[in-house]
């Protein structure tokens, strides 16, 4: 189950486990109570429902699967009812992440962290946006990266989910947004909101942390829709070499796993599109030619 | 003009012609006069115009006269309301006069049809022609939000409300067979219309009116006449229930249609004592309010007009709060039936819904005159609207809990737990579990032969069980789910439903057994006790074997659908004739009583032959209803080899025909009488709990787990405001 909201980490105050003798530090103790798929409040102050189920088995495929609950959430949880300051604890990805990761990682969230500064999430000042934090996109306890070789409809599909979980309001067919966008619906069943929403660079990164706000960003067909399409080759990098390599272009045109117009091209079939073109030019102007040669002579044989 | 028109017709055309239109004429005719008295002549059922003698004209000076009054008692009610009941009193009169005599106040408290009456000139009630002459057709909005004009009468005639059975899709009902009912090709009217219950005691063909003599010992040996019969709760005043709309073609002739009681539902100031059986010349029918009185009165469906007769299902009739048994009759009154059919009251007093005001239509919201009753449903009842949710959760969404300090763990327990499994504590006492109808008991009071309640109990895991249930039920009403690690033990049809092994129920049948045999000196008390609360011990070892098997091939796939959860059911089973030609792994026909002879005599097995001399039932035992319908029941029934047709009655003798108790109970639905607190956590989660786990599919270590809730025991050894938080906890 997607953890909607997602800010759950700040707002532990209900969570439950324990055992009578030791107290709880495994994960079966703290899951007793958080794998309940309704386990949830609705919040006195905002009226919202948090939700605090966690699904035991996204969270045990998600890259903190090898985690214990506990090396994260440090505070006194192996109680029940947890103590109201334990709501107060703030995680951070940083946290971890910068303390004890290897070089190459740890340049990876700097870079991140960079790119997430200028993001429209961290420099809009529209109110939804306020306590804005890693988690409200990337649930801690179902997050996954995507793997080459998954399907590129369900990376499309799970990657959009995350965006819209917060902007609803775009999926109603009467919304304004997207509008000049032809066959808007078909756009968002095969290609990421990252894909136009991010700024086009070479980063080290799969995708930019830099969320574009709507003016800035990319409204430019050709991105996709040629030969390079350097926007789409993010999303393609998660097919496999193989993949690519032995039924790359079987797949696009004739399975349509996902036809690109303008990019799913093949050089044989242009070729013969050109020879067929030429051929066609070729019989117009032998005719063309046959007709004159025709007129020539009953004109030069007058009766 | 049309030049082939103008072109004379040959003389072969024109006899052809006349012809076909003759045809023509003649099948119309034969449908619309020949085929409605066949039909009558061959379910030997009656129609003919219908009169009440609450129907009578007013003088003008009578019509103004009355709307006086009504008014009057309409400002005199309100007033009432709005000055506080706590003033000091003389105070409190002179402020009601003051509003009694308030301009606006007069204006906005007359009811509203006196006005529309008085212009209209309308000084008579004659039943649904008065109403369709303004209400000829309705507005009606659907869940979509939709909005469609209506004919009026044709919404109701076709609604579960006066014909009570459907017979298109979207049953969540699944045969023996496997099959979800109606979802083939062949469709069958299946309802209460035809479907002979325990409960009851009869059908509705056979059980429609009757008028019974009783003999109270109060009154010496004077004969006192009752009413008693399924048309009691019903709209349609005929004869007979609208029989006509089971078959394939034909209508409902249009003096039943005249019958139909709008008033019952509409008015606000229905007099229930009308609500008898009367005779006349045709036979017994049951009589109406259709006093001016009554129309004039007409204002929104409230639950107290659901309640007239809805409380029956629910709170039972004998229930405390029951209105409509405060009014059983000016004449000929109502037999109270003692022994309620779910115990789950819904008023004020016993629901927090009604306490809190919410009338029955904010839940089931209609659709004209069509109802929903939900999308889930175990026990095969016709329903109007089968796509239409009726849910809990449509109000309180998914996290409801808002006190407790422990909300979150209360709404956790919601992925699993029907609300009503906590907020249904207890059933009313009087809830019947076990009754039979074999061997009636003398009531003196009443003076009637009444069926003998074996157990009744409103207690948990007595009155009634925890089952998985997914929305379908069974062709025997038995709800079908499973737990949701998709469990091989859970098995409710070999377990909960089929055995009664609490030793207090044993305890108490066995009682009742022994104080039985004194009336019937045939009865051997242990083979009693055992058919009685280990119903499967009537079937031989094969039959026992095919229905393991059964259930097994056939019902594992519709127990294993969609999502279930745990819900209370209410168990019943009871004590019939059968007819053991029809008898399957599930059960065999049930015969119905004769109510008459049944109450007055307590000859039961008498009783049967009475009832199944009625001529649908013996058209019931012939080829075509057999083709019809008959084997296509008997295949959702769970009997594979088809309706055989030996009429049980030879000679005057009963053939093949043995008292049985139902092989399963049936477990019927609870979702009223809903109380504001739920149950504390320790009444399931300990291992003498109320909530039979391993029966309920769960692995023995897992049974532990939920048996052993050291949460609670840390709660209570926490010092710091252990009594607050004991308090909270079982919020």
């Amino acid at each position: 189950m997607a953890l909607s909201g997602t800010l759950l980490l700040t707002l532990m105050t209900m969570a439950p486990p324990a055992t009578p003798a030791a107290p709880a530090t495994d994960n079966k103790s703290c899951l007793r109570c958080h794998a309940m798929a309704t386990l949830a409040y609705r919040d006195p102050g905002t009226g919202e429902i948090v939700d605090l189920a966690i699904e035991p088995h996204a969270l045990s495929h998600s890259v903190h699967g090898e985690l214990d609950c506990i090396d994260c959430h440090e505070g006194e949880f192996d109680r029940y009812p947890h103590p109201s300051d334990a709501a107060n604890e703030t995680l951070s990805c940083l946290g971890c992440h910068e303390k004890d990761d290897t070089e190459d990682n740890i340049a990876r969230y700097q870079s991140i962290d960079a790119e997430y500064a200028e993001s429209v999430h961290a420099t809009s000042d529209a109110p939804e946006v306020e306590g804005f934090s890693c988690h409200s996109c990337h649930d801690p306890h179902g997050f996954r990266a995507s793997q080459v070789g998954e399907k590129i409809a369900a990376i499309v599909r799970d990657g959009n989910q995350v965006c819209l979980s917060c902007h609803e309001k775009l999926r109603d067919p009467f919304s304004p947004h997207h509008a000049w966008l032809p066959n808007r619906e078909k756009h968002w069943d095969a290609v990421r909101c990252l894909d136009c929403h991010t700024p086009l660079s070479d980063t080290e990164q799969k995708v930019s942390h830099r969320i574009l706000p709507p003016e800035e960003s990319n409204r430019d067909c050709v991105n996709c829709h040629s030969k390079e399409p350097s926007l789409l080759n993010r999303l393609y990098q998660y097919r496999s070499e193989e993949d690519l390599a032995t039924k790359g272009w079987l797949n696009k045109a004739v399975f349509n796993d996902a036809y690109v117009v303008g990019m799913s091209r093949n050089a044989t079939l242009d070729l013969l599109g050109l020879i067929v073109i030429g051929l066609t030019l070729l019989v117009l102007a032998a005719h063309g030619y046959g007709r004159y040669k025709a007129y020539q002579r009953t004109k030069g044989d007058p009766k | 003009m049309n030049p082939i028109a103008l072109k004379p017709l040959s003389p072969t055309a024109k006899r052809r012609l006349i012809v076909t239109a003759l045809v023509l004429i003649g099948l119309t005719l034969a449908y619309k006069v020949l085929y409605p008295l066949a039909f009558e002549s061959y379910v030997g059922k009656t129609n003919a115009p219908l009169t009440y003698a609450s129907s009578t004209q007013l003088t003008k000076t009578e019509f103004e006269a009355l709307a006086q009054e009504l008014s009057t008692d309409a400002r005199q009610r309100k007033a009432a309301a709005i000055v506080d009941t706590d003033q000091e009193p003389f105070a409190r009169q002179v402020k009601i006069e003051m509003l009694m005599n308030t301009e606006s106040f007069i204006r906005d408290t007359e009811p509203s049809h006196i006005k529309y009456f008085r212009e209209a000139g309308i000084h008579h009630y004659e039943g649904p022609q008065t109403c369709l002459h303004c209400h000829a057709t309705i507005q009606v909005t659907h869940g979509d939000g939709t909005v469609k004009t209506v004919d009026t009468l044709g919404d109701i005639v076709n609604s579960v409300h006066f014909k009570f059975q459907s017979e298109s899709g979207g049953f969540s009902t699944y045969g023996y067979d496997g099959r979800q009912v109606n979802s083939g090709a062949h469709k069958i009217p299946v309802g209460k219309i035809n479907r002979a219950c325990g409960i009851p005691g009869s059908f509705t063909w056979t059980g429609w009116a009757a008028l019974v003599e009783s003999r109270p010992e109060h009154g010496e040996g004077e004969v006192t006449m009752r009413s008693e019969g399924c048309g009691q709760c019903h709209i349609g005043g005929n004869y007979q229930p609208a029989t006509e709309k089971m078959m394939p073609i034909g209508d409902v002739p249009s003096e039943a249609k005249d019958g139909i009681d709008c008033l019952i539902c509409h008015s606000t100031a229905y007099d229930m004592n009308q609500r008898h059986v009367i005779q006349d010349a045709k036979g017994l029918r049951w009589n109406q309010d259709r006093s001016l009185r009554a129309a004039l009165t007409v204002g929104p469906i409230n639950s107290e007009t659901c309640l007239r007769c809805h409380q029956h299902n629910m709170g039972g009739d004998a229930y405390r709060h029951n209105a409509a048994a405060q009014a059983l009759g000016h004449v000929n009154q109502r037999i109270l039936h003692r022994g309620a059919k779910r115990g789950n009251p819904f008023s004020p007093h016993d629901d927090t819904h009604a306490a809190s005001g919410i009338q029955c239509t904010d839940c089931h919201v209609p659709e004209g005159h069509k109802i929903p009753r939900g999308r889930k449903g175990v026990d095969l009842v016709a329903n109007d609207i089968p796509t239409k949710d009726v849910t809990c959760e449509s109000c309180h969404t998914q996290a409801p809990h808002n006190q407790s300090e422990h909300k979150a763990l209360l709404n956790g327990h919601i992925a699993r737990l029907a609300c009503e499994t906590c907020h249904i504590k207890e059933l009313e006492a009087e809830n019947v579990v076990l009754r039979d109808w074999v061997h009636p008991t003398w009531d003196p009071e009443e003076g009637l032969f009444e069926p003998t309640d074996i157990y009744r109990s409103g207690k948990p895991g007595k009155g009634f069980t925890f089952l998985w249930f997914n929305g379908n039920g069974t062709f025997l009403a038995n709800a079908l789910g499973n737990n949701p690690n998709g469990s091989e033990v859970y098995n409710p049809l070999m377990q909960q439903v089929a055995r009664l092994d609490d030793p207090e129920i044993i305890e108490a049948v066995r009682a009742k057994a022994i104080e039985l045999k004194q009336q019937y000196p045939d009865i051997d008390v242990d083979a009693y006790v055992r058919m009685a609360t280990d119903p499967l011990s009537q079937l031989s070892p094969d039959m026992l074997a095919k229905r393991e098997a059964m259930i097994q091939k056939n019902l594992r796939a519709a127990m294993n659908q969609g999502e279930s959860r745990i819900y209370p059911f209410k168990l019943f089973n009871a004590m019939m004739f059968e007819d053991m030609t029809n008898q399957g792994p599930f059960g065999a026909m049930i015969l119905p009583f004769d109510y008459a002879s049944y109450y007055e005599t307590g000859d039961t097995p008498a009783s049967v032959k009475k009832a199944i001399s009625d001529p649908i039932v013996q058209r019931m035992y012939q080829e075509p209803f057999k083709l019809y319908m008959m084997d296509e029941f008997m295949s959702y029934f769970g009997i594979t080899e088809g309706w055989k047709t030996v009429y049980p009655l030879v000679d005057g003798r009963l053939e093949n025909v043995e008292p049985h108790w139902m092989r399963q109970m049936g477990t019927l639905m609870v979702n009223h009488g809903i109380q504001g607190k739920g149950r504390d956590c320790i009444e399931c989660h300990s291992p003498d709990g109320i909530m039979d786990f391993r029966q309920l599919g769960y692995t023995p270590e897992r049974v532990a787990e939920l048996q052993d809730l050291d949460i609670i025991e840390k709660l209570e050894e926490r010092p710091a405001s252990a009594e607050a938080r004991e308090k909270t906890v079982q919020q």
